[in-house]
């Protein structure tokens, strides 16, 4: 694995650094900003915090693409509470954490159940219900897939400082080299006269 | 029309009403109705990580000026992903009672609580249209999402400014 440098950190070590969700990994993010820093060529400490931006961004697009499927589960569930007439039911928050688990397979017998019974209820079918649910919460959809957007667009930004930043420390490199050789050349025409 | 002392007890009433006067007492009412904060200005210069930033940049090659445009933008974008991460894990609370009460159901209670009808009536309506506004909002996860996607503007500002302050000329 790539390590920095004490120096390098700095930067990073002073920015206050992007916070995590609770049931998000510390380790993991790290891990992940250091394989995008394996990819720099002797990062600097500004590459170090601009990529430390970078990857919240990539964070940022899942939590948001994470948050489009639960829109829909929201939606889903206010529909089928709409439609059921019992009142212990009427929580929007049960049913769309059963939802989650019916779609992704992993609910329990009872949530399966009851899913399976209200969508009786409902007079609706998995596919019917999906697609009023995408109906409804087109409008909050559309507001996740701006956000995650507006990761993209950030990050491209970033890209361009990292760019920058790279250019700025090659030209430097390159200026150094020249400054080199006609020191030597001045060195071998100084030996030359004398 | 209102007559002349009544006129000039409202205008001398008025004068008493001009908010607050003292340095403290605005910089108090600036901060009502506060949501992320964003439109209040902050002096990233006279902090210790914006001096710190600084000189590490300098140590880096950059220019004073530069060092001191690039620490400014990243503090100022630090600040507003910041407040994008605070309003998506404090979203506006659900109003359960709100979302879930039978306006039907509760018309006794008004009933017992006002007498007359027409009152019954304007309360009743009252709830009904707070309902409506509450379950408009919808759940948890589209609150955060209409919260979020009022700092994009803010975002969009704060990362804009760092590839100019980096920029090599």
């Amino acid at each position: 694995m790539f390590i920095l440098k004490d120096s390098v950190k700095s930067i990073a070590t002073l920015l206050p650094s992007p916070r995590l969700l609770p049931d998000e990994s510390e380790a993991e993010f790290q891990s992940s900003v250091q394989g995008l820093l394996s990819e720099l060529d002797k990062p600097s400490p500004l590459n170090v915090a601009l990529v430390t931006q970078l990857n919240e961004c990539l964070w940022w697009i899942k939590r948001h693409t994470v948050d489009k499927e639960l829109l829909l589960h929201e939606s889903m569930a206010k529909i089928l509470c709409r439609a059921d007439t019992y009142r212990d039911v009427y929580d929007n928050h049960l049913v769309s954490a059963a939802l989650e688990g019916f779609f992704a397979g992993n609910a329990s017998k009872k949530d399966e159940q009851w899913v399976n019974d209200l969508l009786k209820e409902a007079k609706l079918t998995v596919s019917d219900l999906r697609a009023r649910g995408f109906k409804d919460a087109a409008k909050h959809i559309k507001m996740a897939d701006e956000l995650i957007h507006r990761q993209y667009q950030t990050m491209r930004h970033l890209q361009k400082s990292i760019d920058a930043v790279d250019f700025k420390s090659r030209l430097i490199k390159r200026m150094d080299l020249e400054l080199t050789t006609f020191e030597n050349n001045a060195l071998a025409i100084d030996a030359k006269s004398s | 029309m209102p007559s002349p002392p009544k006129t000039l007890t409202s205008r001398r009433n008025a004068q008493r009403s001009t908010g607050p006067t003292s340095t403290e007492g605005k910089l108090a009412s600036s901060r009502n109705s506060r949501k992320h904060g964003l439109t209040v200005q902050v002096d990233f210069e006279s902090s210790d990580v914006y001096a710190s930033l600084k000189s590490l940049l300098s140590e880096e090659g950059f220019s004073s000026f530069m060092a001191a445009d690039i620490a400014t933008s990243l503090l100022h974008y630090r600040r507003v992903m910041d407040a994008y991460y605070d309003t998506y894990t404090s979203p506006e609370p659900v109003n359960e009672l709100m979302r879930d009460m039978s306006v039907t159901d509760s018309m006794p209670i008004f009933r017992e609580m006002l007498s007359e009808p027409d009152d019954v009536r304007d309360m009743a309506a009252f709830f009904a249209n707070m309902q409506r506004k509450e379950q408009r909002k919808g759940g948890p996860v589209s609150r955060r999402t209409v919260d979020c996607h009022k700092l994009i503007r803010y975002q969009r500002h704060a990362i804009s400014r760092l590839p100019k302050a980096i920029r090599p000329a």
